[in-house]
């Protein structure tokens, strides 16, 4: 008796698909004993030796040297006495019906509803989750929304503030006119600009009252009596810019006390009349834009006027500018000196 | 079960067995080489008589662990062959539903508490499960069958010395193939004779020739008597030799010709049929219709499971946790 | 003790003792745990109530005791392993994640392992960097455990019966710092269960929700009350088993606060905590957020052995109430 038995081409690793038969070690007719080698396959990771499964005769060869065969497909034939065990189920090779795609319908971007002249501060836009969502539902443009939360954020009192409060708008107008007449006035001033990195950890209090110190010791530069410092401040409402006068003479408790309670009413639009004027130096905070300078522009009747700058987590820039009638170049360069020194 | 040449029933037992095992590496052998397995798979050809004649020294509650190479430690336990290829094939009805694959089937009901896919990983379970036959008084034994390679694990020193100071009635049952994947006995141990370890643990280590089922029987039942006596762990040594490569990705490059050659000749089956014939306990008609029937017995198996309906992703997460009853 | 303010070594003890008496099968194996009494006083006098053969002294062999225990929760006992430190599982690793935690799904259900891993992690004793780790993230990321982290006694008894009760593979991380203290509430009499995988909701407040594991509960316990008195309102939650995690209550609390701080006392790296904000990231509730997530968490160092470094390598409670303070402060 015997088995008509296919020896085909083994998958030899997990990834094998094909192997090259390289050559036959037998030929038609050859008689073989179980584990006598049959041919020699070759895939990119691995060649092997097939061997003969039993004892047999080499009926026909099927494949040929250099041919390129699937795993699973016979590359030769033999007659063997015992019955090997070899199960050939074919391939199931069904077509996979087509997968329908249904385009799905174009998403309904409901047309904001943008309020009367409506202006782009934003570019691009930073805002908290919820913000965004609810900014979506009232169909307000986060592009118009000014953001007053840190890292130039947009916080929901901010979406909630730009809901078109007539009086907001109105007191923002106000505010944008009153800066803008003051440097009108100041731009045809010979003007001149220092920068400086200081690696120091200040609040506004110690900042203001550093600087005027500074400023104490140059009465050669002052053009008032007393020394004013204007902070300014960022709100809904706009810039507000309440003066802190000789604050390098209070007591430091009760500056810092005052700084954070001026601020805070200033963040809900209030600031005492008493502190509106008598600014004789500007002090512009830019951290919570992110911002390392802008040009600190000169106001009214003032010949300094400094910006405290974002670098990095430890490190600061403060920017200086000087009216030129005023100090010359040295002295702007003295007066940066001596500030970072105080810091 | 009892001693292979003490009546045909047991011959017949032990015969059948050892063919079902070679036939059943056969026909995964051929199904692999068609790519209708994935993965890979450790074939044990060559080395039928040590599950075998174990396995005939226990009862279905006693309990095994074993290993990648456990296809053999499954078929002699008593699993059902169809089931076993359903879940090479990763059909639905596989003993794992098609998740396990091939080094992680485990059979219940005939006390066999899984394959593993880490060398050396079923070794403190087995020891974990003599614990509990000890601490429940169920005067069972627990086998854990290894490879070599496992030897230097720390889970077979962990093991085996819990084992030997409780005396865990457990058996530390080792198959020296002689390679662990490719580093020969020689190079990784600094000492010839594997068995010399059970001193270190103050345990027997009793050498047996792996290829000869009667011979790893008797040691076997000694191992046995010995644990369910309350006299602690035995490791038994059973040299044998595997023939084809460590797996199917395996290139043969480590041994010689020659060496391949001379094993050839120690095959466990005609060494035992020469046997049985010799003390005239089975004719040689018995024994051609004996691998008649496994051959069958693996054909229908096949046959079976390739019709069977492959596993389905549906359901892959709840199986992660066994649920909690109210 | 005479009344029931249990320190989280008793809690955890009466909860072993009440689950040998109720089964049989329970037993506990680990290293110093019988006649010892347990390295920090767990098991205390079980070994004496209940002999050697419940209460097991193993060798040193973490791997060859976590699998032994597979072994035996594979043949109908229920074991509780203790493992003398967490940072010692690495030992044991192939035995609780490539083993326990894989047999029920890689044999496809046909075996479980009911087995209980309790464990003390943490840092803050000066036991430095390799007694002292926080791994809640090395098993919450392994499918087939459960990862239980109880933060006070009366949950620690609660849970761990639960973990006992579980046909899985339960890992039960205590905190070294909480054994010798007890808790805010008394622990309860009686054998009831808290089920696995339900968070607690400590406390409601309306402008913050945090959300802490393990003894970063009890210090954001500490900001909570310490802010209510300033009017400020934190919902403190705490997930109490990490795996699989509810998170139902987190987002019905953010949407109500808008501000999300999640605590964890592991390395920020990767942690368990993150687990948390990925998930609010990608729900409908981060539509809710009115400010970023903060993340407090440990560095990402090896814990230190120098009292003041090793304070600085977790969150404390000034950290904690600082962080609180500005999230609230700053984003409205």
């Amino acid at each position: 008796m015997s088995f008509k038995y296919p020896v085909v081409m083994p998958k030899m690793s997990m990834t094998m698909e094909t192997g090259e038969l390289i050559n036959f070690h037998v030929g038609v007719g050859d008689q073989v004993k179980s584990g006598d080698v049959l041919f020699e396959v070759m895939t990119d990771k691995i060649d092997m030796e097939v061997e003969a499964p039993a004892d047999g005769v080499i009926e026909s060869l099927v494949a040929n040297p250099g041919d390129v065969v699937e795993i699973g497909k016979p590359v030769l034939i033999m007659l063997t006495e015992t019955e090997v065990m070899a199960f050939d189920f074919g391939t199931d090779n069904e077509p996979v019906a087509a997968v329908e795609v249904v385009a799905a319908p174009a998403p309904v971007v409901p047309t904001p509803v943008v309020a009367a002249a409506p202006v782009i501060l934003n570019e691009t836009v930073k805002a908290v989750p919820k913000a965004r969502v609810e900014a979506a539902n009232r169909g307000v443009d986060l592009r118009t929304v000014r953001a007053t939360g840190p890292d130039r954020t947009i916080m929901m009192e901010d979406v909630n503030a730009a809901q078109l409060d007539p009086a907001v708008t109105k007191r923002q107008a106000a505010n944008k006119a009153l800066i803008a007449k003051g440097i009108e006035m100041t731009r045809g001033i010979a003007q001149a600009s220092f920068t400086r990195s200081v690696k120091a950890e200040f609040d506004h209090a110690t900042f203001i009252a550093a600087w005027a110190k500074v400023l104490r010791n140059r009465p050669d530069l002052a053009v008032h009596q007393h020394i004013g410092v204007a902070l300014i401040i960022e709100s809904k409402y706009g810039s507000a810019l309440p003066v802190f006068k000789d604050p390098d003479q209070s007591n430091r408790a009760d500056l810092a006390a005052l700084v954070a309670s001026t601020t805070q009413a200033a963040k809900n639009g209030k600031v005492p009349v008493a502190m509106l004027s008598g600014a004789t130096t500007t002090v512009f905070d830019l951290t919570s834009y992110s911002m390392s300078s802008a040009t600190p522009l000169l106001f009214p009747n003032q010949v300094t006027s400094v910006t405290i700058g974002y670098e990095s987590a430890t490190t600061k820039i403060v920017s200086l500018t000087i009216d030129l009638n005023f100090c010359d170049f040295y002295d702007g360069a003295l007066l940066l000196d001596a500030l970072v020194v105080a810091l | 079960m009892g001693h292979p040449l003490s009546s045909p029933e047991h011959a017949h037992h032990a015969l059948l067995y050892m063919w079902r095992i070679r036939k059943f590496e056969e026909a995964v052998e051929d199904l692999f080489g068609r790519g209708m397995m994935h993965g890979t798979m450790h074939l044990s050809i060559g080395q039928e008589a040590s599950p075998t004649g174990m396995c005939m020294a226990m009862t279905l509650q006693d309990q095994i662990t074993s290993t990648h190479r456990g296809h053999g430690h499954c078929i002699a336990k008593g699993a059902d062959l169809t089931r076993m290829i359903a879940e090479l094939l990763g059909k639905k009805i596989g003993y794992c539903g098609g998740r396990g694959g091939s080094m992680h089937i485990a059979d219940v009901e005939t006390g066999n508490l899984g394959a593993n896919g880490v060398v050396g990983g079923g070794i403190p379970i087995a020891a974990g499960a003599a614990l509990a036959s000890k601490m429940m008084k169920r005067g069972t034994v627990a086998v854990s069958f290894f490879g070599d390679g496992a030897m230097n694990e720390g889970a077979f020193h962990e093991a085996a010395n819990m084992a030997a100071i409780w005396k865990l009635p457990m058996i530390l049952f080792c198959e020296n193939n002689k390679y662990g994947m490719s580093s020969s006995t020689e190079k990784a141990f600094a000492i010839d004779n594997l068995a010399d370890r059970g001193k270190g643990y103050g345990i027997p280590g009793i050498n047996v020739d792996g290829n000869d089922v009667v011979a790893v029987y008797e040691v076997a039942q000694v191992a046995v008597d010995r644990a369910k006596a309350g006299e602690g762990p035995t490791l038994i040594i059973a040299e044998t030799y595997r023939w084809k490569g460590h797996s199917r990705s395996d290139k043969n490059l480590y041994r010689t010709k020659e060496e391949i050659e001379e094993w050839r000749t120690k095959d466990p089956i005609p060494k035992f049929i020469a046997r049985v014939l010799e003390e005239g306990v089975l004719t040689q008609e018995q024994c051609d219709l004996i691998q008649n029937d496994a051959i069958e017995a693996i054909k229908a198996a096949v046959n079976e499971a390739v019709k069977a309906e492959p596993a389905e992703p549906s359901g892959l997460l709840d199986a992660v946790f066994k649920a909690v009853s109210a | 003790m005479s009344d029931r303010m249990l320190t989280m070594a008793e809690a955890v003890r009466e909860a072993m003792s009440i689950a040998f008496d109720e089964r049989p099968e329970v037993f506990l194996l680990g290293e110093d745990v019988g006649i010892y009494g347990g390295a920090f006083g767990v098991s205390g006098d079980m070994y004496h109530r209940y002999g050697a053969e419940r209460v097991l002294d193993t060798p040193i062999a973490e791997l060859g005791i976590v699998g032994a225990a597979v072994g035996a929760a594979l043949s109908g006992m229920r074991p509780i392993v203790e493992i003398q430190f967490s940072d010692f599982t690495a030992q044991a690793m192939d035995q609780i994640a490539n083993q326990a935690a894989k047999i029920h799904f890689m044999l496809g259900g046909a075996l479980h392992v009911p087995m209980v891993l309790r464990t003390p992690q943490g840092s803050g004793t000066g036991a430095a960097a390799q007694h002292s780790q926080n791994l809640e993230p090395w098993f919450a990321s392994v499918p087939g455990l459960k990862v239980v982290v109880p933060s006070n006694p009366a949950d620690a008894k609660g849970l761990l019966l639960a973990a006992i009760d579980d046909p899985n593979p339960v890992i039960f991380l205590e905190h070294k710092l909480l054994y010798k203290i007890p808790g805010r509430d008394p622990v309860p009499e009686g054998a009831t269960r808290i089920p696995l995988g339900v968070s607690k909701v400590v406390r409601e407040g309306k402008d913050l929700t945090i959300v802490a594991t393990g003894i970063m509960v009890n210090k954001s316990w500490e900001v909570a009350e310490k802010l209510a008195a300033e009017g400020i309102g934190v919902t403190l939650i705490d997930p109490r088993t990490i795996s699989p995690l509810d998170m139902q209550p987190v987002f019905e609390s953010v949407e109500k606060t808008g501000r999300l701080m999640v605590v964890q006392e592991g390395p920020a790296h990767a942690g368990f905590i993150n687990e948390v904000i990925a998930q609010m990231a990608g729900s409908s509730t981060f539509g809710s957020l009115i400010a970023p997530i903060k993340r407090l968490a440990g560095m990402n160092i090896p814990i230190p052995y120098a009292p003041q470094l090793e304070k600085a390598a977790v969150p404390q409670i000034d950290d904690i109430e600082a962080a609180a303070r500005e999230i609230v402060k700053n984003w409205r």
